[in-house]
């Protein structure tokens, strides 16, 4: 009997339980079923697209509205050789740093100065946009040669303003290479913008192939390559006109500001303008006349004024009363003057990509052509305060009547020699002088998939003078070579676009000193004074790793 | 000195064999972008590249740029041929899809003088 009531037992106690099961599960079931009926309704009204916008706007946030840095930093190795030709005058330093004085000695025979510099170089990169049309964009720049070096010793000018970060200095420093913001407006069908601050005029359009940057900074850089203070206006035509890239840009800025600051030692009023030298101002017209990706056509025009010139005191004596051009002079350098206006020009063509579809090597090789001038407006002032003792004047003027002269004419005699070493006038000379410049380059595809090959040549007449201070080639501006320069450069990517090599042999061959100079009488084709030595010719090999990102 | 000189150029050379790594050219694509496809698009290169995000641009570009193909030949039939001709896929799609990245409106690129 109980055989049989325990398994009925268990049976009937199985089957309640089953059946409260099956009820307990269909009411979880039915409440899992509103749960997911109000989840569904919740997520209904979830708006995607607002939260696409939101996280866009974090994103933006996060890369935008703060200041983004990328970092350019370079190693280099550059050998360099200058050919000096023999001169009829060699000048003597004294010491007497920074107010050096100069003996002017005996001729001097040719020679040839051969070093190898090592450099670091490292730009910091900013760049904010708080909003759609207001933009910052600055750079940091440090430039220096390995260890402590003599260069303090020997350059007055070595920091100079308008290539301070772009020339390798003696010192630890970082220097404020650009920093401006841009302002973009739309004027009907006429997008324009406006910018002031400290341009990004170094590398321009042409000049970034060499220098292995794929975008150009703004101007064009075979006649100006400098860092600079200032403003732009940029029109946009393209819409107007129909003209692909059209745009006109006025480049406004001060070379030079003429104050002599706080607490000056002559207690002058502060920031007051005190100084030989006005201000130096220059007033540009930059146009892109035509830009389709293939070809494209830059020009510029511009205007400086008060152009600076360097001042010396000249302390000439004439030893022998028999010989009146047995003098010695011994001159130090007094400052800056005003030595004049300078105007400019140049018609640039870019082609990027030879022909249409000829083969992958044409449409991946560029070249460019380049004609710049510069005329000159001297101002003829005296750049140099000349005297000569008693005894000098009595001995120059006895050799001159020992040597014929008409003892009447001997002071008018004296005066001219006098003057023709007053130093007036611009680049050596009180007419105005036209100098002009060309520039042609190609670069091409080399043997792997991204390495380039360049090679560029420019000529520059005697009186040339170009704004290419921040160039960075150390044996001096190849675009300011009264001459001939040759280049050709090797560009390799080593580890995608974020390590580069760059092999760059440079060879300027000078038919006139001055290049590279300023505007006044050392900028002079026969050297400074007709006397002085020069750099007959100077080459360049550079060889550099470089970081970006 | 010489001694150094070589071992300096030896090592450039040596590094640069080595390595040399192929990728797309943002300028290469900017070019493109002037010569091809701005008369047609009607919009200069910075305002094409800001449509999408960085990872819009990926995803249009992925698969032999088959939905950047589809996509844009529809906003512009006029491109249609060119972005279906072998040239687009094999030579100029990589370059003008690194430009859209580089300058994507989430990219924080921001444009200069």
């Amino acid at each position: 009997m109980k055989k049989f009531i325990a398994p009925m037992l268990v049976g009937a106690t199985l089957a309640t339980a089953a059946y409260a099961a099956d009820d307990s599960l269909k009411a979880e079931i039915a409440a899992l079923k509103v749960q997911m009926a109000e989840l569904k309704e919740a997520q209904s009204k979830v708006n995607y697209e607002a939260l696409k916008s939101q996280l866009l706007e974090v994103k933006a946030h996060d890369a935008g509205d703060n200041i983004k840095w990328d970092i350019d930093f370079r190693t280099a190795y550059d050998i360099m050789e200058h050919k000096l030709g023999a001169s009829s005058a060699s000048m003597i330093p004294a010491p007497g740093f920074p107010s050096p004085t100069y003996t002017m000695g005996a001729g001097a025979a040719a020679k040839t100065n051969k070093n190898s510099v090592w450099t670091n170089k490292l730009t910091l990169g900013m760049a904010a946009q708080p909003v759609d049309n207001l933009v910052f964009k600055g750079a940091l720049g440090f430039y220096k040669t390995f260890g402590q070096s003599s260069v303090g010793d020997y350059s007055m000018f070595q920091d100079f303003d308008w290539y301070g970060s772009s020339k390798p200095q003696g010192e630890n420093v970082i220097r404020l290479k650009e920093a401006y913001f841009l302002y973009f407006g739309e004027a009907g069908d006429m997008p324009y913008t406006a910018s002031f601050g400290r341009r990004p005029s170094t590398d321009g359009f042409m000049t970034n192939l060499r220098a292995d940057n794929a975008h150009p900074a703004s101007p064009v850089g075979h006649n100006i390559n400098m860092e600079f203070d200032g403003a732009s206006f940029k029109f946009d035509f393209e819409k107007l006109t129909g003209i692909s890239g059209f745009y006109a840009k006025i480049c406004l800025g001060r070379g030079f500001s003429d104050t002599a600051g706080s607490y000056s030692w002559d207690f002058s009023s502060a920031y007051g303008a005190d100084y030989a030298n006005p201000d130096m101002d220059l007033a540009g017209l930059l146009i892109q006349a035509y830009d389709d990706g293939q070809y494209k056509v830059m020009a510029n025009v511009f205007q400086g004024w008060n152009m600076m010139g360097m001042g010396m005191n000249v302390n000439m004596s004439v030893a022998d009363a028999a010989n009146a051009y047995a003098q010695s002079m011994t001159f130090s350098p007094t400052g800056f003057l005003d030595v004049g206006d300078m105007r400019g020009a140049s018609l640039s063509l870019q082609v990027n990509g030879i022909g249409n579809e000829i083969n992958d090597f044409l449409d991946d090789t560029i070249f460019f052509a380049s004609y710049a001038m510069n005329q000159t407006d001297p101002s003829n002032n005296a750049a140099n305060d000349i005297s000569m003792d008693a005894v000098s004047q009595g001995n120059m003027a006895a050799a001159l009547i020992a040597g014929g002269v008409p003892a009447a004419q001997v002071p008018a005699t004296m005066q001219g020699m006098l003057d023709s070493m007053n130093g007036a006038g611009m680049l050596g000379s009180q007419e105005k002088e036209t100098g002009y410049s060309y520039y042609v380059g190609v670069n091409m595809p080399g043997f792997f998939e991204a390495d380039r090959i360049g090679l560029e040549y420019n000529h520059g007449s005697k009186y040339w003078r170009s704004f290419t201070y921040g160039e960075d080639t150390l044996a001096g501006s190849k675009l300011a070579t009264r001459g001939d320069a040759y280049e050709i450069y090797y560009n390799l990517p080593l580890v995608a676009k974020n390590l580069t090599a760059q092999i760059r042999y440079t060879y300027m061959d000078y038919d006139n000193a001055g290049s590279d100079m300023f505007f006044g009488q050392t900028g002079n084709p026969a050297g400074l004074m007709g006397m002085m030595p020069y750099v007959e010719s100077a080459s360049n090999l550079h060889l550099s790793m470089r970081y970006r990102y | 000195m010489k001694k150094i000189f070589s071992i300096l150029l030896a090592s450039f050379l040596l590094v640069g064999v080595m390595s040399s790594s192929a990728f797309a050219d943002a300028a290469k694509g900017q070019k493109y972008y002037l010569k091809f496809l701005k008369k047609k698009t009607g919009m200069n290169g910075a305002k094409f590249a800001t449509q999408h995000t960085q990872s819009e641009w990926k995803a249009l570009f992925a698969n032999d740029s088959e939905k950047f193909i589809s996509t844009y030949s529809e906003k512009y039939p006029n491109l249609t041929k060119f972005f279906s001709s072998d040239k687009f896929k094999s030579k100029y799609s990589e370059h003008i899809a690194d430009f859209c990245i580089e300058y994507a409106s989430d990219s924080g690129n921001v444009p200069s003088c």
